[in-house]
């Protein structure tokens, strides 16, 4: 397949993990901060919906992990501003896939002290995801 | 042990284990990549004399292309959002320079990512452009 397709794919791949990770944490903090009183299936709904998106965001990471791989001619580093996405990146690839994982074995089982400190993670990861992809952008548009 | 503690151990274990498979595929991934601009030009012009030797400066450049400018000028350099390539009438100074500095509010500098042998290998590959 040709190159510039490659990059368009992963341009257009690379989005899906951003996004439902970030909405993911969105839901997550959401369903945290409703009042327990008469709010509780509000906040299960909400924590089910972090976990959907949260496995769909892990989920699409690979199709973006892999169209970046096929475009970088496999180079995992690199320099200038493909490593500093990199940097970011597969820290944040790393997180994704764990959290993802413990939730799907933890299910609704977690403590209220274990999910804060999954809540600070998952924030963490939305950071590093949110620098990998600006310097994604930034190696695309300034070289 | 705890549930969320178990849970925390597969978790990392599971994610190293991806990074690695990654890391291990990274290179097969690599090599997914379609016919490049002078296997198209060979084809069109039925000449089978590779145009670089594999791993030849040219080669090199091709790379580095496929890289850094193929978004904009196309996979083929026969232009996207940027011109086409092929043919190019600049000397191999005024090509690096505009590499290096690039054009204001047309194409992105490359002088702190490509020194001056990536630069020279992609001058090289340019060169193997013509119709």
């Amino acid at each position: 397949m040709n190159n510039s397709l490659w990059i368009k794919m992963h341009g257009g791949m690379t989005h899906f993990p951003i996004a439902l990770v970030m909405v993911s944490i969105a839901f997550d903090l959401g369903g945290q901060f409703v009042l327990e009183n008469g709010e509780k299936t509000r906040r299960a709904g909400l924590r089910a919906a972090g976990f959907y998106t949260l496995v769909l965001g892990a989920l699409s990471s690979f199709g973006a992990v892999a169209s970046g791989i096929i475009i970088s001619h496999g180079e995992i580093w690199g320099r200038g501003n493909l490593a500093r996405h990199h940097t970011f990146l597969w820290p944040a690839f790393g997180l994704v896939i764990a959290l993802a994982v413990w939730r799907l074995v933890v299910g609704n089982r977690a403590s209220s002290g274990a999910f804060k400190i999954y809540l600070t993670a998952s924030v963490i990861t939305g950071a590093l995801m949110s620098a990998a992809g600006y310097w994604g952008g930034e190696l695309l548009l300034n070289g | 042990m705890r549930i969320e503690i178990k849970a925390a151990i597969l978790a990392v274990v599971i994610s190293g284990l991806v990074l690695e498979l990654t890391f291990g595929i990274a290179p097969f991934l690599g090599s997914l990549q379609g016919a490049g601009p002078h296997r198209e030009v060979q084809a069109k012009t039925g000449d089978t004399k590779p145009l670089a030797s594999p791993g030849g400066q040219a080669e090199q450049g091709r790379s580095l292309f496929e890289r850094n400018c193929a978004h904009c000028h196309g996979g083929d350099a026969r232009g996207d959002e940027g011109p086409t390539l092929f043919n190019l009438a600049l000397s191999d100074a005024r090509i690096a320079r505009r590499i290096k500095e690039g054009i204001k509010g047309e194409m992105p500098k490359f002088g702190s990512k490509l020194n001056d042998m990536d630069i020279a290998a992609l001058i090289a590959y340019l060169r193997t452009l013509n119709d």
